[in-house]
């Protein structure tokens, strides 16, 4: 079996959620097919300047196409056709131009994957809102499988992707509440749609005493792993966490690690560690009471799998359906709405050590049974069996309105069509 | 105050989160609804807390016309057939009959009057309604600012009438726990140890926020872990505490004879930590619940500042005692 992963950026020092799913995946699959990476020569998500050379090469033994991309982003035009597309009265020509703007935008690496078509039996295309998945399973929809790591933002409401949801051979979700979005967004039921994840490459043994002392880090903490950005919840967090602070003398700290785009806050309860390699992350979570996840948009958090791979219970933002419904499917982590709920919830794990026990038990339990890489790579090996056993041509893409059609401003705003779908974690 | 249900074997997180909210209604004493909540924080607290906020400068604005209003105009019999020019208005008169004659100018005239006449009523009207405006707004701001002190006020006496129960109580313990040493009696040992039955038996209840072991427990034992680490500690210190340990453990034997009348003061505390002397145990009650949290003996509840106020929006309850 041939497979072909398509993403947005790709290399062994890209640690994007997306990327490094991308990344895990097509590393995993190559135990049982012969994988072929299509990505971009760039490295930087916001600009999507080409960093990287074009061309074939190796990483951690796959082999990898990069191709160019024709222009890096412009950030006011793309602001300005969020703008449009998002909050106003639109047409399907404004959202493909949207699509442009946001880039990548390659049409080599489109037509390459094209080109390769018949070379491969299955293509895996990676996060659903970007150009390089649009263009690429209308370039090869027969054998197209997306991952579309889709979070609740307006995008999902966008037109253009109801065909690309409905026309690929089948869904590979992050979560129940991924799936439950789309099916309501695009009605994507009849395809077949299988919640997979990613697992991880947890060690066998963490060394918490050997973190601590490398970073002088004394006392039970809270930990927070991840870009600390405004966009994470970050803000929140560190507000919630100086009120919680002041009021608990003898509460837990907050240790940070991640590369910092937000000012930390001059706390002495406060660390931030910046980016750590695996090991030490590894050794954080199990030296941590508790991992707290503040983002508001998560399509799945491979930290907060990562913490119930080792054992620590999970403190999650609750408005964040993806997050709350893992904590109640597992049992595995609290999660709050507000400041009163954050303290509580946080005073609940520091000062109960059953409560953290269980909670631990549970999600060794939970990473294990749903996420551990025997069973993400036995759901993907089944997908590709089923979907062989049907023919080609089982799903047909739709093509796109006519000339006229397509430029008639009459779609609604985006962020009201994502308004009308339901939210709220799928509990089953 | 609810507990949480866990288990060795199995924790159900929805029930947790339920009674964790449960817990912070009962915290903030009036139950606001999560958008009440966001209505409230949307709301600029500083206009309605700063009693700076209101302007100072109101009278000068009553006096002031405003810039942006438009110019009114005058207008009486002589506007429509006036003129610069002094032909022009020698002309008209001069043929000022003959236009009566097409139509009225005198009706004309007065409406016009009349109409710049309003004008100039609503202009002066329109400038003082946006000033009765802003005073209205200065008076609900005053109104609201009174209404969330009094609130304030209500919860602040709310806290000081449990707390003065708390010390009444307290007191009557403290002298029942006098009035039995001066006659003490041995059948009281039995009692005692009963009670002390009933002690460990509840203790062995799960703690409400732990889920783990007791706070009782949790909390003999620290008192037991201080006396012990001082003792450890070496040195003239050390023994010192050792010594003073010792005689704790005598006073420990004397409190086994407690009476039926110290069951109140030692309601919250085991005999040990009772027999230490009868002030410490009314500090154990005080304390019991901090110490549950995990925090120094004064520290408050994660939404209370230092002051033991809740940290919660406007409104809610602060007891903590």
């Amino acid at each position: 079996m041939r497979l072909g992963v398509v993403v947005q950026r790709y290399g062994a020092e890209i640690n994007g959620g997306a990327e490094l799913h991308a990344r895990y995946i097509a590393e995993r699959l190559s135990r049982h097919a012969e994988v072929e990476v299509f990505t971009t020569c760039a490295r930087d998500y916001v600009t999507w300047e080409n960093a990287l050379p074009a061309g074939v090469s190796q990483v951690n033994g796959i082999t990898v196409h990069r191709f160019p991309v024709t222009a890096p982003r412009d950030v006011r035009r793309f602001a300005a056709m969020s703008d449009l597309v998002f909050t106003r009265e639109h047409s399907v020509a404004d959202e493909l131009s949207w699509l442009d703007s946001e880039g990548p935008t390659s049409p080599a690496l489109v037509r390459a994957v094209a080109a390769a078509r018949d070379r491969f039996d299955w293509f895996l295309f990676f996060s659903y809102r970007y150009y390089h998945a649009y263009h690429g399973v209308r370039a090869a929809a027969d054998r197209a499988i997306l991952v579309p790591t889709a979070e609740r933002d307006a995008a999902v409401g966008l037109s253009i992707f109801g065909p690309i949801f409905r026309g690929v051979r089948a869904l590979m979700f992050n979560s129940f509440e991924e799936r439950a979005m789309l099916q309501h967004a695009a009605g994507t039921q009849r395809l077949p749609g299988v919640v997979v994840g990613v697992g991880s490459d947890v060690p066998e043994r963490t060394e918490p005493g050997r973190f601590r002392r490398k970073y002088g880090i004394d006392g039970r903490f809270a930990l927070y792993v991840g870009r600390i950005d405004e966009n994470k919840g970050c803000a929140e967090l560190f507000e919630f966490f100086r009120r919680y602070a002041r009021a608990a003398r003898n509460g837990l700290q907050l240790v940070l690690i991640g590369k910092s785009i937000l000012p930390i806050p001059d706390h002495p309860q406060i660390r931030h560690l910046g980016f750590l390699g695996d090991e030490d992350k590894f050794d954080a979570i199990a030296a941590a009471e508790v991992l707290i996840m503040p983002s508001y948009f998560e399509s799945l958090s491979m930290v907060a799998l990562e913490a119930w791979a080792l054992g620590t219970p999970v403190l999650a933002n609750g408005r964040c359906d993806v997050l709350k419904g893992q904590c109640l499917r597992s049992n595995a982590g609290l999660f709050y709405e507000n400041y009163p709920e954050f303290a509580e919830t946080l005073h609940a794990i520091a000062t109960g050590p059953m409560l953290c026990e269980a909670l631990g038990r549970n999600g060794r339990h939970y990473f294990r049974r749903h996420y551990a890489w025997p069973v993400i790579e036995r759901k993907y090996l089944e997908t590709f069996d089923r979907l062989a056993r049907e023919p080609r041509n089982a799903t047909a893409l739709e093509p796109l309105p006519g000339f006229f059609a397509r430029r008639r401003r009459t779609l609604p705003p985006a962020a009201d069509v994502l308004a009308r779908i339901p939210s709220g974690p799928v509990t089953r | 105050m609810a507990d949480f249900t866990v288990r060795a074997s199995s924790v159900d997180v929805e029930q947790i989160m339920r009674q964790i909210r449960s817990r912070i209604r009962e915290k903030r004493g009036v139950d606001y609804t999560e958008e009440q909540i966001q209505e409230l924080a949307r709301v600029k607290l500083e206009r309605f807390l700063d009693p700076k906020g209101v302007r100072s400068d109101l009278l000068e604005r009553f006096r002031q016309l405003p810039a942006d209003l438009p110019p009114t105009y005058d207008f009486d019999d002589k506007t429509l057939f006036t003129s610069t020019n002094p032909l022009v208005r020698v002309i008209r008169r001069l043929l000022n009959p003959f236009l009566k004659l097409l139509f009225s100018p005198n009706a004309l005239n007065q409406v016009l009057h009349r109409q710049a006449l309003i004008n100039r009523y609503l202009l002066e009207r329109a400038e003082r309604e946006a000033l009765v405006y802003e005073v209205l707004h200065n008076l609900v701001v005053e109104v609201t600012r009174s209404t969330i002190e009094v609130k304030n006020m209500k919860m602040r006496v709310e806290s000081i009438a449990s707390r003065l129960e708390f010390n009444e109580r307290r007191a009557r313990a403290l002298e029942a726990v006098v009035q039995y040493r001066s006659d003490a009696h041995p059948d009281a040992r039995h009692d005692d140890r009963r009670r002390e039955g009933r002690e460990e038996e509840a203790s062995g209840a799960v703690d409400p926020i732990t889920g783990g072991e007791s706070l009782r427990t949790r909390r003999r034992r620290r008192r037991r872990g201080r006396r012990s680490g001082a003792a450890f500690a070496g040195g003239e210190g050390g023994e010192a505490a050792a010594v003073d340990a010792g005689s704790r453990n005598t006073g420990d034997n004397g409190a086994e004879d407690a009476p039926r009348g110290a069951d109140d003061a030692a309601a919250n505390g085991s005999g040990d930590d009772r027999a230490a002397s009868a002030a410490p145990a009314s500090d154990d009650r005080e304390t019991s619940s901090a110490e549950a949290r995990g925090q120094e003996p004064d520290a408050p509840a994660p939404h209370s500042d230092g002051r033991g106020t809740a940290d919660v929006p406007p409104g809610s309850s602060t007891s903590e005692s």
